[in-house]
């Protein structure tokens, strides 16, 4: 019989990387989750702040249902989830088999530091004699080869950069843990021929990798290298390309077939880049772009080295993979030409480094003062669009998060530099299409960020001072110079290093933009099913997108891994008959590890076992060697059986890691996991400095810590919360594109849905789009979709009807119906997907409805489809963008009618050359790949002039028969230009169709706009601020089709997460009202920020969904009469701490 | 589509000239009116419109606007736009298309500089090198302005002295480069 898997692989840990892998996760399925960085987080490790409330809260994102299976930890320091594994520092190398049964071989670089033994104390540092550039600074800072990748990691292990390190052995002495072993690889025995017909090129070569202690030989030709290939074995070959005679693609075929093991790198130089990726193909490594440095070199053939000569592959079996890989930041240096004076003018950064200037963990500690001579920053320019729009350096495409970031920088830098600090962000088109985008930009502009209209060509340091100075035309046309302390370039966004080479294992082809080719519409879905992208891997998204791209990925993987008939991961077998211990006087047992002697000398253990016995409940303290062996931990597991304790008490290392350990313990013990606890004995160290790290010096602490502890677990009863029956179904609202897709994904993993729709068909607004910008058919989409959904033997649609009322909560909700004929049913669900979608916005705005000439977005493609329109008449067309967008009231980007202009001025353009198209825009929000067609629409002949926000374009109407007249101020020639236009449309937006009582039914609430209000808007994008309510598509903000789909398919994964259980199992740490000391004041009601308090009026009690608590203790804080009680974390078990901690 | 408060040329009275400009306009169509080339250009304090002027004058087909002033005669050629417009547009390629455009025309306001050119070309396609005394007699004597030579009389001067330039009279020439010229001007003629 087939072997059932359910596992998943996650490639990339970057922020969509753990969201899909928790997403996995959570709903039961076993994960492998890697990153080729030594530390998870990616970029966002870098990134302390992000937008609109400037601070992180990434946390968010942390398991709502089964909490207990997580560790609830800050998610830049580490992720523990028991369904999770995590190889850092590791690479697929390649990948066979068919969905539901891959093969991936992965490969993990050595660390040379044993991450179980290295305490993070930081003894090798001072040691370690190589300085390089911190990559965490963004380069600003200096670390040594020995360092920690992340400051703030947890687990906290030192890492060996094996480029820099020149294995001198000075940190294997210093270390006091035995933690490092240097690689015994020699590298004289590691012989390399390097093949250049350039005889200069053959000997510096030759004298740098010799200076670095390899073995190098030397050929002038392809036959010549074959010869020395026959006669010596070589490790690793470097080849030019471009020879006489045999070209460097024909050696490495050659060579490939007389040594298969060989390691080949080819030396291109920049116009042949393209050859060199094809050899890739044909099995060499790597390739180096010529001219280049020791210091590109050298790091690259020691990576070579390191991974030939202790390569550590492992397989794994999964049945579906997430490719999360993310993306890189445009180098600078990178650009043909680099006018901005990157790396020339120190003043001049990109905007992760300006990150970390602002990060309190960089280089100066988050002061506001240059990197490279300490001045405090006063004024600020940051220069948008590098690396993107930029067809000179290869990018058709808007990188769609450069212009908030920088906004949000240029907040930061106000905050933290005062009132006087000058911002300025010189931009093309200020693109705040995001949801509270617009207006957190015109917040802004209100606090004194100037917004220059512009592009900045070059900067030159001023002759005098050396400081960056700026050369822009203004808007009225004149020439300005400008000189400033700092010059941030909002560098945009690349393809991820390696997105190739991992497209090729996984035999994907790439977009035209050099990201991962998706399947049309899907943009997770690849050609080949079971291989998904999540995050921005296939795209150019911000976080808050790139967490719900992550969430659709994983729908999609779930799907395949349910298809596959992958198992869920063991479930817990059957629930575990705990003893009893109400009724006993708790009796703590203290097991303290001593890690050799590391912990605790020998000759200290009397003394803390006298400080603990001064507690009563200490029953007695028990030292075992090495907790975290097999037989440490059996001799643990013997002392709890044999002394029946009812508390258990740990001081070890590492607490996060105990939690599947610990409900291990409670199936062998029969005693409750709730009622032990794991204390960090090394963990303080992390912020003791290197010198003294004695650990006698800190050992009055440890005893004192533990005390605490046994203190609070003293008061600790058992969780005598029961888990909630979950009604394993999902209602969805609404039968558009996007409430179709939700069914769908829900339908697919085998729950049944109910789809309901106010229309008498599903559609929504499919029914009249007709393409996306792309040419996707979009009304063949809609036929599948809805044939799909009307034969699936889980949906039952219910069309004409409409949800009357609601009330109930996660796990349970009692949905009313009310069908055309009146009739009424109540459906019980666990979740809901509220998919009301939305419309275009009505106006009246520009003479709307005076003359037929005037059309809306959709009027006039409804019109032109009917044939109302013939597209060889309209010889002058007007296209007005945000008509009462982007402007209180309304104050939003619709984000799709930008692309629609463009899409109906393309397909105008087609149908009649001679048409002149002129688009009166504001910012022209073509974000990500639609920049592509903003060019081709313009290489096409479409007048693109912008009006601003003060001087609306006039509309003049004499009457029906005549064109009607629109007058605009071209900005450039700063002239009113008059247009006869046969046609006038007008691009309204989205205005949302959720009803305000229905959202309210679920205790959903909406924004300002009329859309749902996210739990959190990067964090948890598709969630309402209700567990067990989620809302995708148009109901959720602007969106085109392929976005909504994929909101669609997360808002699925989350309400999964929630159908895989049949009961919602709570965690240890839930509030519990004592119903005799509650007065009923409703405090805690209104204080639970998770809505999962009610007064129940009939039984006359507040009550607590435990499913929904998540012992934040806001509650407990608030009741006046301690009548709130957070189980394990108690008023009196508070102050036992604190007696114990001043004792 | 017409500019309002107009005071030049009326639209569509050099339609042979509009045709030509539309080749240029379609030179520079991808173009966003970003800036970067007037920001670039070395001379632009000499024009009357910046090169992002004139460019969207191009782009909305104004040729009367654009042959009406001197921005793209006063280009050097130093192809500094070119470099950097973000869109990888030819704007030296446009602009020498642009002088192309306007050089048969003999606009009155760039009548000096049409007589500077032609008199320097004339001068290398008779001695086969360019003779500087003959070639700026020919231009002071072909602008009528006679005091046009004394703003160049300093220059005139100092050159004489240092032996870079030596007293010349007009002559036929003995260069044998007017084969060439005709060659490519057949070339140029060939369908």
């Amino acid at each position: 019989m087939k072997k059932k898997i359910g596992k998943a692989l996650v490639v990339g840990a970057g922020i969509a990387g753990i969201r899909s892998a928790l997403d996995l996760a959570e709903t039961g399925y076993g994960v492998v989750l890697i990153d080729k960085a030594e530390h998870i987080g990616g970029v966002l490790s870098q990134l302390d702040y992000q937008f609109p409330t400037n601070h992180c809260g990434m946390c968010r994102m942390l398991p709502l249902v089964e909490r207990d299976a997580g560790s609830q930890f800050c998610l830049r320091k580490g992720l523990f989830h028991e369904n999770i594994e995590i190889l850092l520092g590791t690479r697929v190398t390649a990948i066979a088999g068919e969905p539901g049964r891959f093969t991936v071989n992965l490969r993990t670089r050595p660390t040379w530091v044993d991450p179980r033994r290295c305490t993070g104390c930081g003894a090798c540092v001072p040691m370690c004699p190589v300085e390089v550039p911190d990559a965490f600074n963004a380069g600003l800072g200096r670390r040594k080869a020995i360092y920690l990748p992340v400051p703030h990691q947890v687990p906290n292990a030192y890492t060996i950069d094996p480029a820099a390190c020149t294995r001198c052995g000075a940190c294997v002495e210093a270390c006091p843990c035995g933690a490092i072993t240097l690689s015994t690889a020699e590298r004289k025995d590691f012989r390399i021929l390097v093949v250049d017909d350039e005889a200069i090129v053959r000997q510096s070569l030759q004298s740098w990798l010799e200076d670095e202690g390899f073995a190098v030989d030397g050929a002038a030709s392809g036959p010549e290298a074959l010869a020395a290939l026959e006669k010596i074995e070589y490790r690793l070959m470097l080849s030019d390309i471009k020879m006489t005679g045999m070209d460097g693609v024909e050696l490495l075929r050659q060579a490939k077939t007389l040594r298969p093991d060989l390691a080949v790198v080819l030396m291109t130089a920049y116009a042949t880049v393209e050859t060199a990726v094809e050899a890739m193909k044909l099995g060499a490594m790597d390739y180096l772009i010529k001219p280049f440095d020791p210091d590109t070199l050298i790091p690259m053939v020691a990576r070579v080295h390191e991974e030939l000569l202790a390569a550590n592959d492992r397989q794994v079996e999964v049945g579906a993979i997430v490719l999360a890989g993310g993306t890189d930041y445009f180098d600078p240096h990178q650009q043909a030409v680099n006018p901005y004076g990157y790396g020339r003018i120190p003043a001049v950064v990109t905007s992760l480094e300006f990150e970390r200037i602002v990060s309190g963990s960089g280089p100066s500690a988050g002061r506001l003062v240059r990197p490279h001579d300490g001045r405090p920053i006063r004024k600020i320019a940051w220069l948008q669009c590098v690396g993107s729009r930029d067809i000179q350096c290869g990018a058709d495409f808007c990188s769609s998060i450069c212009c908030m970031y920088a906004v949000k920088e240029a907040m930061l830098a106000k905050e933290r530099g005062g009132g006087d600090l000058q911002a300025a962000i010189f931009y093309m088109d200020m693109r705040c299409f995001g949801k509270s985008f617009q207006r957190y930009r015109d917040r802004a502009e209100t606090e004194g960020v100037r917004f220059e209209r512009g592009r900045i060509h070059s900067v030159i340091p001023a002759p005098d001072s050396g400081d960056p100075a700026l050369r822009f035309v203004a808007v009225d046309g004149t020439v300005r110079e400008e000189t400033f302390d700092l010059v941030v370039l909002a560098v945009g966004q690349r393809p991820a290093r390696g997105t190739a080479e991992l497209a090729r294992m996984a035999d994907l082809p790439l977009n035209p933009w050099g990201f991962l080719a998706t399947s049309p519409l899907s943009a997770v879905r690849t050609e080949r099913p079971g291989i998904v992208a999540g995050g921005s891997f296939a795209g150019l998204r911000d976080i808050g997108e790139s967490v719900i791209f992550a969430s659709a990925a994983s729908a999609e993987a779930a799907r395949v891994l349910h298809g596959a008939g992958g198992s869920l991961a063991a479930a817990e077998s059957e629930a575990t008959e705990y003893r009893d211990v109400s009724r006993q006087p708790p009796r703590v047992l203290v097991a303290v590890c001593t890690c050799g002697d590391r912990i605790l000398p020998q000759s200290e253990r009397r003394q803390w076992i006298g400080r603990l016995k001064r507690d009563p409940v200490v029953q007695e303290t028990i030292f075992i060697d090495r907790i975290c062996t097999a037989e440490g931990w059996q001799t643990l597991a013997d002392a709890v059986t044999a002394r029946q304790p009812n508390r258990v008490l740990i001081g070890a290392c590492h607490p996060y890691v105990f939690t599947r350990r610990l409900r291990e313990l409670g199936r062998l013990t029969k005693l409750h996991p709730a009622l032990m606890d794991v204390v960090d004995l090394l963990g303080p160290r992390m912020a003791v400095t290197a010198e003294n790290v004695d650990p006698a010096g800190a050992s009055d602490d440890l005893p004192r810590r533990l005390a605490m502890a046994a203190a609070r677990l003293q008061g600790t009863c058992r969780p005598q919360v029961e888990a909630m029956p979950v009604s394993r179904r999902a209602l969805v609202v609404g039968g558009g594109i996007a409430g179709m897709t939700a069914a769908l994904s829900i339908a697919d993993c085998g729950y049944p849905v109910d789809l309901v729709e106010t229309g008498d068909r599903l559609g929504g607004n499919l029914q009249w789009i007709g393409q996306t910008l792309d040419g996707h058919d979009l009304r063949r989409l809609l036929e599948e979709t809805a044939a799909r959904v009307g034969k699936h033997p889980k949906i039952t649609i219910h069309t004409n009807t409409r949800v009357r009322g609601a009330f109930g909560e996660v796990g349970h909700f009692y949905s009313t119906l009310e069908g055309a004929d009146g009739g009424v049913q109540t459906l019980e669900h666990a979740a809901a997907v509220l998919a009301t979608g939305g419309g275009e916005a009505v106006t009246t705005a520009y003479g709307f409805g005076t003359h037929p000439a005037i059309f809306t977005q959709k009027g006039f493609q409804e019109a032109l489809d009917a044939g109302r329109l013939a597209p060889a008449a309209l010889n002058t067309v007007v296209m007005i963008q945000c008509v009462g967008s982007r402007e209180e009231p309304r104050n939003f980007c619709s984000r799709v009618c930008c692309p629609t202009a463009i899409k109906q001025a393309l397909a105008l353009k087609k149908d009649n050359p001679e048409a002149t198209v002129v688009v009166l825009y504001r910012d022209m929000m073509t974000y990500g790949f639609a920049e592509t067609y903003f060019t081709r629409a313009r290489r096409e002949g479409v007048v693109f002039v912008a009006y601003r926000l003060e001087d609306k374009p006039k509309v003049a109407v004499a009457g029906p028969e005549r064109p009607v007249t629109v007058t605009v101020t071209d900005p450039v020639l700063g002239r009113p230009l008059t247009v006869d236009a046969d046609a006038v449309v007008l691009a309204t937006g989205i205005a949302p169709g959720l009803p305000a009582d229905l959202a309210a039914a679920y205790g959903a609430v909406l924004d300002q706009d009329g859309f749902l209000t996210e739990a959190e808007s990067k964090w948890r994008p598709v969630d309402s601020l209700r567990e067990g309510i989620f809302a995708c598509g148009l109901a959720l903000g602007p969106r085109n089709v392929e976005e909504s789909i994929a909101t669609a398919a997360a808002a699925a994964q989350r309400a999964l997460r929630i159908l895989e259980h049949e009961r919602l199992p709570a965690a240890h740490l839930t509030a519990v009202v004592r119903h005799s000391l509650c007065a009923r004041c409703g405090r805690c009601i209104e204080a639970c920020p998770y809505e999962a308090r009610r007064l129940d009026e009939e039984l006359d009690r507040v009550l607590v969904n435990p499913a929904m608590c998540q012992g934040c203790g806001a509650c407990e804080a608030v009741c006046p009469n301690g009548a709130a009680v957070l189980n394990g974390l108690s008023m009196p078990q508070m102050f036992g701490m604190l007696d114990q901690a001043l004792g | 589509m017409a500019l309002a408060e107009e005071t030049a040329i009326e639209l569509g009275t050099m339609p042979e000239a509009a045709e030509a400009l539309a080749e240029i306009r379609a030179m520079v169509q991808p173009c966003i009116q970003c800036g970067t080339c007037t920001g670039s250009c070395p001379n632009e304090f000499a024009m009357d419109l910046t090169p992002r002027h004139m460019w969207r004058l191009v782009l909305l087909g104004r040729t009367e606007d654009v042959l009406a002033s001197r921005t793209f005669s006063l280009c050097s050629a130093c192809y500094m736009c070119t470099l950097r417009c973000p869109r990888g547009l030819p704007l030296t390629e446009a602009i020498g298309r642009l002088k192309q455009l306007a050089a048969p025309r003999h606009l009155p306001h760039l009548r000096s500089g049409d007589l500077f050119y032609r008199n320097f070309i004339d001068s290398v396609r008779r001695h086969g090198r360019v003779r500087e005394m003959e070639f700026m007699s020919l231009y002071f004597a072909q602008m009528m302005n006679p005091w046009l030579p004394l703003r160049y009389a300093g220059m005139g001067m100092r050159l004489m002295r240092r032996g870079k330039v030596a007293l010349q009279l007009p002559s036929r020439g003995s260069g044998r480069l007017a084969k060439l010229f005709e060659k490519v001007a057949e070339m140029e003629n060939r369908p």
